[in-house]
């Protein structure tokens, strides 16, 4: 669990029971078998949009196709009851086991896409499904009654049931909820929506944790329409898969709020109701204009608020009222991790790295060393093809040739979580921050990415934000920081993973002079107790400052290294900044 | 229903505020001494409204002739006041408002729709629990194949029509050249209804009926180009072609298709089936000369018995004929009046009993039927419910089989 989890599960669980205690309360009270049709949809939707929350709102993976797995759901408990009289009860558990193992066959491949083209390739699977089942002949599939025991199929004269059995769904979906996003499994997820390839430079199995999420995300969808095929009684293709249905969960989720427990619930309670009283009253006067209605009403909604209401809610009225989290707990003593000692030879060997793009060699038979507790400053013109090193280095990129030994063990050709998992922290250009989560929780991201245990993570990423000094503000919103306490928190979470190399890439990038300087102190501090660093930058004096040894790239070669001293009077060096006329002009 | 007592427009404002009033009197009160409500259940929105609409014009039709002449007379008089609701245009939707419909009228007595099987389907899953009786002019087999007691479908159902249809329609060939044609070609869509009638063609009624099939095509609709299918029908030389479409645009453009293709209703008879084939839209979008001679199976048409009905709808709606879908309306009005009157009250119970009880010949609401049979089965499906042929000819579709309505005598091309 994460720092602060049990408050806030404390939190959430209580506000969790007095609302479905609430919701049961007023249900036993509703004898009209419509308005209860209602309240039982209401929960159902809840589910699933909580399940397309967690694949698509903590794991920014947009689904437009999850009517798949609550189609699979719906359609396991109806065929299974209609061939082999397999009561809903044992049904709807099926139907989860269905919707995991589809989660697998659909990820499989769909997850070599990404952004849209994963969006749009989910959105294809219902269709498809869709036009299976037709053509197999199950286009109308009615749940046949069972007038003799009624409840042990899951068949309620009394509609007030089926709102108990929803709201015992939706209790168990948002405690899956709540679990993921109090645990690593919620933040990997955040870190890979916020930036793939940084999250698994921080050591993040991307991959794996999408997997994951969609199989979580494919068990509860299939459980809500499940138990969504036992109140319809029929069971069509269209109301199951069809578009709408995909579009259900999507709409409820951003409505409510995106990546937060309550947003599906709070999309579902207004929405439902609001869709179904608008068919009730408008409906009657002027068929099909509730449709019209509902469609401007979600427009007008989230045109106010985009977030969805929960969020825009919470950071309008509620941001004073949010209890403060606790302050971080006295550093516990930090684990670790114990590297072989490496003092006879270089911690990092480079030799004759390539890397083309088509006819562009953009790093070109480089070498270099990187001693231990040595900062290397990397320096060269724009487009020298610094980034594309660090790149290659660390798993983005493959190398076409050379190799690149850390301590002796071989760095190239694995992924970038275990290039991170040797040792090697990385952070980029442009940095990505969780902006509504707490300082603290943005920096355990690298130590759980190193697979450090819940507690070590936390005492981990509270040294690393010790070691930048800022642990101070361990729980403020990483939205509230500066430029430069972003920079320093990308740092911190390099440093939570426990690295022993750190591939630093233009850390200093639009910083002001005297902030730049508090940077340098905290590298050279970090030098000083031992880390080993490899610095990409364009501020010369500053890199003068810092660097024990410079080496230069130009067009993707080495140009020179050695001393900055000896470097930044080389003649080719000077050239290939500055140009030949500059050159010609000093030497006149 | 013969004897029309004509009503003044006031005294028809003057009934109207009546009935206003009382609606604010309390409700059970109402219902047991000067109401009965029955409820209509169909799409009045979406892309089956049109349907919808044919229905509601010849259900309020049949709810003023029954209030015009006395109301429900065991009940002294009791009027009889038709609920409308909309299904949408889905399944879920239909099953919502079948809800709403339960619970914000407890005091139905009965009802009728939804007009797609789908809806129908998902509407009496609600209807039955709530043992409200139910009729349906819906084909699908499996509305009265699930054992439920409290639905009655006053069509033939899919599979027969799909038993009947073939049969007949090489019958009337035969009748008309003398030639009996042995090579058919079918395009279909893959919705639910054609899928169960090509089953039973496919499996056995061909063999019955002494026909090759030389084309055999099936899309999902709707339908965007046809070029391909007709092509191949084309090339399959058949003597006849079977449409088994579902919707009017997908109609249009088959028979738009066929024309272009040089195959008009001249050269190549065509059978297409379901209400849809008979609406005014159709007429206007595919034009008469497109259609002409296509024949049309359908469930229900109305006959020469019912003439003066006919007349009335078309002169109260302006539109071009009284047809599938507002006979059947009007007739399920009806069928729920008599049965009330048998009930002696406005109990639906009672009037589901009076249903079952229901065996009436050619008189009453069973003139509205081809066959002039009411009598509902154990299943509750029409007893002796069979299946009418209707023609496009000259613009208009005219019953030509079976006898009972037969207008005009079918026309074949003799083909060489």
């Amino acid at each position: 669990m994460r720092q602060g989890a049990s408050t806030r599960l404390r939190r959430d669980g209580i506000v969790l029971a007095a609302v479905s205690i609430l919701y049961l309360a007023i249900s036993a009270f509703v004898t009209n078998s419509y308005y209860q049709l209602i309240l039982t949809l209401v929960p159902i939707w809840a589910v699933f949009g909580a399940s397309w929350n967690i694949l698509s709102g903590y794991g920014g993976q947009l689904s437009f196709g999850h009517a798949s797995f609550f189609g699979i759901g719906a359609y396991t408990v109806t065929l299974a009851l209609v061939y082999w009289n397999l009561t809903p009860w044992l049904g709807i558990p099926l139907g989860m086991l269905m919707g995991a193992i589809a989660a697998v066959i659909i990820g499989t491949p769909t997850f070599r896409l990404r952004g849209h083209y994963f969006a749009l390739s989910m959105l294809a699977y219902p269709l498809a499904i869709l036009y299976l089942l037709q053509y197999l002949g199950f286009q109308e599939m009615s749940l046949p009654m069972h007038r003799d025991h009624p409840i042990a199929y899951l068949e309620f004269t009394d509609q007030r049931l089926y709102t108990l059995v929803a709201t015992l769904l939706l209790v168990a979906g948002i405690l899956a909820c709540m679990f993921v996003e109090n645990s690593r499994f919620g933040l990997a997820l955040l870190a890979i929506r916020q930036n793939e390839l940084a999250a698994e430079a921080a050591g993040i199995n991307a991959r794996q944790w999408k997997m994951r999420a969609l199989i979580t995300s494919g068990i509860i969808a299939a459980a809500a329409g499940g138990l969504y095929a036992c109140v319809l009684l029929v069971v069509t293709p269209d109301s199951v898969f069809g578009l709408l249905v995909s579009a259900q969960p999507v709409v409820v989720t951003l409505f409510g709020g995106v990546a937060s427990v309550w947003g599906p619930v709070i999309g579902a309670a207004i929405l439902v109701p609001l869709a179904e009283s608008l068919n009730a009253q408008l409906g009657n006067i002027v068929p099909g204009i509730q449709g019209v209605v509902y469609g401007a009403a979600i427009i007008v909604i989230i045109l106010a608020a985009p977030d969805g209401l929960y969020w825009t809610i919470r950071d309008r009225w509620l941001r004073g009222a949010m209890p403060a989290l606790p302050p971080p707990l006295p550093a516990a003593a930090v684990p670790t991790r114990t590297y072989s000692e490496v003092t006879s030879m270089p911690l990092l060997q480079v030799g004759n790295l390539s890397r083309s793009f088509g006819g562009l060699r953009a790093v070109s038979q480089v070498s270099f060393a990187i001693q231990p507790r040595e900062i290397l400053g990397i320096i060269g013109p724009n487009g020298a093809g610094k980034t594309t090193l660090f790149n290659v280095l660390n798993g983005v990129l493959a190398a076409d040739e050379g190799s690149a030994l850390l301590a002796g063990e071989q760095m190239l050709g694995r992924k970038v979580y275990q290039v991170c998992r040797m040792g090697v922290g990385r952070t980029f250009q442009v940095v990505r921050s969780f902006p509504r989560l707490p300082l603290l929780d943005n920096v355990v991201v690298g130590a759980y990415g190193a697979g450090l245990p819940d507690r070590a993570a936390v005492a981990a990423a509270e040294h690393a934000l010790h070691q930048v000094g800022m642990l101070q503000l361990a729980t403020r919103q990483a939205g509230q920081l500066t430029n430069k306490q972003l920079r320093l928190m990308e740092l911190a979470r390099a440093l939570a993973g426990q690295p022993r190399l750190l591939l630093l890439d233009e850390t200093l990038a639009g910083l002001g002079r005297d902030e730049c300087d508090e940077v340098l102190d905290v590298l050279a501090t970090l030098r000083d107790e031992g880390m080993t660093i490899a610095i990409i930058e364009h501020t010369m004096h500053a890199m003068m400052r810092l660097a024990d040894r410079f080496v230069v790239l130009d067009h993707g070669a080495v140009l020179a290294t050695g001393l900055p001293r000896d470097v930044v009077e080389d003649r080719a060096v000077i050239e290939a900044y500055l140009g030949k006329k500059f050159l010609a002009r000093q030497n006149a | 229903m013969t004897n029309r007592i004509s009503i003044g427009r006031r005294d028809a404002l003057g009934l109207g505020l009546a009935t206003g009033a009382a609606s604010l009197a309390p409700r059970r009160l109402r219902a047991q001494e000067k109401e009965v409500k029955i409820a209509m259940l169909v799409p009045l929105s979406g892309p089956w409204a049109r349907q919808g609409i044919l229905e509601q014009m010849g259900a309020r039709m049949a709810i003023d002739d029954v209030n015009n002449a006395g109301g429900i007379k065991a009940l002294g008089g009791a009027r009889l006041r038709l609920i409308e609701y909309d299904t949408g245009d889905s399944a879920e939707k239909a099953k919502d408002a079948a809800q709403r419909m339960i619970a914000q009228e407890p005091d139905l007595v009965g009802g009728f729709g939804c007009w797609l099987s789908t809806f129908t389907l998902a509407a009496t899953e609600v209807t039955e629990r709530a043992q409200l009786p139910w009729l349906t002019l819906s084909y699908s087999d499996l509305i009265t194949g699930r054992g439920y007691k409290y639905i009655f479908q006053s069509s033939p159902t899919a599979d027969s029509q799909a038993e009947e249809l073939l049969p007949n329609v090489v019958e009337l060939a035969e009748k008309a050249t003398g030639k009996r044609p042995t090579k058919v070609a079918f395009i279909g869509d893959n919705s639910a209804a054609p899928v169960s009638f090509m089953k039973a063609i496919r499996e056995h009624v061909l063999a019955n009926t002494k026909l090759t099939s030389v084309a055999d095509e099936v899309y999902t609709p709707p339908l965007a180009d046809s070029t391909t299918m007709v092509q191949r029908i084309r090339a399959g030389r058949p003597d006849f072609v079977v449409f088994q479409s579902t919707n009017v645009p997908d109609d249009k453009l088959l028979v738009d298709k066929f024309a272009e293709m040089g195959l008009s209703g001249a050269k190549l008879p065509k059978v297409g089936g379901g209400g849809h084939w008979c609406v005014p839209e159709l007429l206007k979008v595919a034009g008469a000369e497109n259609l002409e001679g296509v024949l049309v199976g359908l469930a229900n048409w109305p006959g020469k018995a019912v003439e003066d009905v006919s007349k009335r709808f078309v002169e109260r709606t302006k539109e071009p004929w009284f047809g599938h879908d507002s006979v059947f309306a009007y007739a399920h009005v009806m069928i729920l009046k008599e049965a009330v009157e048998r009930a002696g009250a406005a109990e639906r119970q009672k009037v589901a009993a009076g249903i079952r009880q229901l065996d009436m010949k050619n008189e009453g609401p069973a003139l509205f039927f081809p066959d002039g049979t009411l009598k509902y089965d154990e299943k509750g499906r029409r007893v002796g419910a069979k299946l009418c042929i209707v023609q496009w000819q000259s613009g208009r579709p005219v019953p030509v089989h079976p006898e009972s309505i037969a207008a005009s005598k079918v026309s074949w091309p003799k083909v060489s």
